[in-house]
């Protein structure tokens, strides 16, 4: 019978755990970097964001504008190369967010809290990581509205089956 | 809580080129709101909508971008000269929004339920729409991250009045 040194089983059992989890530890790790960037960028610092909308100081602006520029740059030169990614071994999907009913107005809500809480979506858990409290009351408005979307929206889906069942029935 | 912040071209910079990083990695764009509902399905799994589509498999790799953002703030502010601790202070903002404690919770949960409802509907947040969707030229993203632009500098300018 076959048997396996302990190093080589622990090894085995890492590999394999790594290989099956890795787009979990992917995530884990780029989420860290990012977290960390956009504290390093002030994006986690409330007088930027205020700053900013006021005309006073330009930091972020400049952020978001090189970043953009870079990232251009950066899209082209990888559909150019046609390069695989890591995580999936295939061809990097650039998947672009299609048009949606209700973009217009949801981003205007979206810039109406932006505007009151002066944070995002992206920066509010690393202002947790800081020791920002208000970023605790920001994430649970933030579940809230998520949560009140899905519920919307799967009413409607209900509606919509229940309409179209008695459509059927006629 | 003070953290070193960088030049804003370094910063722009770091952030452009992990935003490539990125596509290489994962073969897919980052996003920031989509992580949210995954956390909403997690916690209410009655609701249809966080059990289909985007939200067929919870556990991947969003919702763990996800957590591992707090670490990267935490990672910042070790890493700055102020010893970490909590603070509930905002900075100019303190001046405008409510004064007592419980009138400043309410305040930025409406705040952020206008965030998590709005991103829903827009289909993205800041980083989903204006940053990666910017850097790849699709046009809905541009119109959302203008509107995105615009409503927060008109409610900035109504909160301090000028």
């Amino acid at each position: 019978m076959y048997e396996e040194s302990l190093f080589k089983r622990c090894r085995n059992t890492l590999v394999s755990g790594f290989f099956v989890y890795r787009t979990q530890i992917f995530g884990l790790l780029t989420g860290i970097l990012f977290g960390f960037l956009m504290s390093r960028a002030g994006a986690t610092t409330y007088d930027y964001h205020a700053k900013m909308f006021l005309f006073e100081d330009f930091q972020l602006m400049i952020v978001i504008v090189t970043a953009v520029i870079i990232a251009m740059l950066g899209v082209w030169l990888l559909k150019k190369t046609h390069i695989h990614a890591v995580a999936t071994g295939e061809e990097v999907d650039f998947v672009k967010k299609p048009y949606q009913k209700g973009l217009m107005i949801g981003a205007a809500l979206f810039g109406v809290g932006w505007g009151m809480t002066a944070s995002c979506p992206g920066t509010i858990p690393a202002m947790i990581g800081e020791g920002k409290i208000a970023g605790l009351f920001a994430l649970a408005g933030i579940l809230i509205g998520t949560m009140a979307y899905g519920i919307l929206q799967s009413h409607l889906q209900l509606a919509k089956q229940q309409a179209s069942r008695s459509t059927d029935a006629n | 809580m003070e953290v070193i912040v960088w030049s804003a071209w370094l910063a722009g910079l770091a952030i452009g080129l992990f935003v490539i990083f990125h596509f290489w990695l994962m073969g897919k764009p980052a996003g920031c709101s989509t992580g949210y509902g995954n956390i909403c399905g997690l916690v209410c799994q009655r609701v249809p909508y966080f059990r289909q589509g985007e939200y067929r498999h919870l556990n991947n790799a969003k919702l763990w971008f996800l957590l591992g953002i707090p670490l990267g703030g935490l990672l910042s502010a070790l890493s700055s000269p102020e010893p970490w601790h909590f603070s509930f202070s905002m900075g100019m903002y303190d001046d405008i929004l409510p004064q007592t404690y419980a009138g400043k919770a309410i305040w930025l949960v409406f705040g952020g339920a206008l965030l998590g409802f709005g991103a829903r509907l827009a289909g993205a947040c800041t980083t989903g729409h204006a940053l990666v969707g910017g850097a790849m030229l699709n046009p809905p993203s541009l119109l959302a991250g203008v509107i995105f632009f615009l409503s927060a500098f008109f409610t900035t300018h109504l909160l301090f009045g000028t």
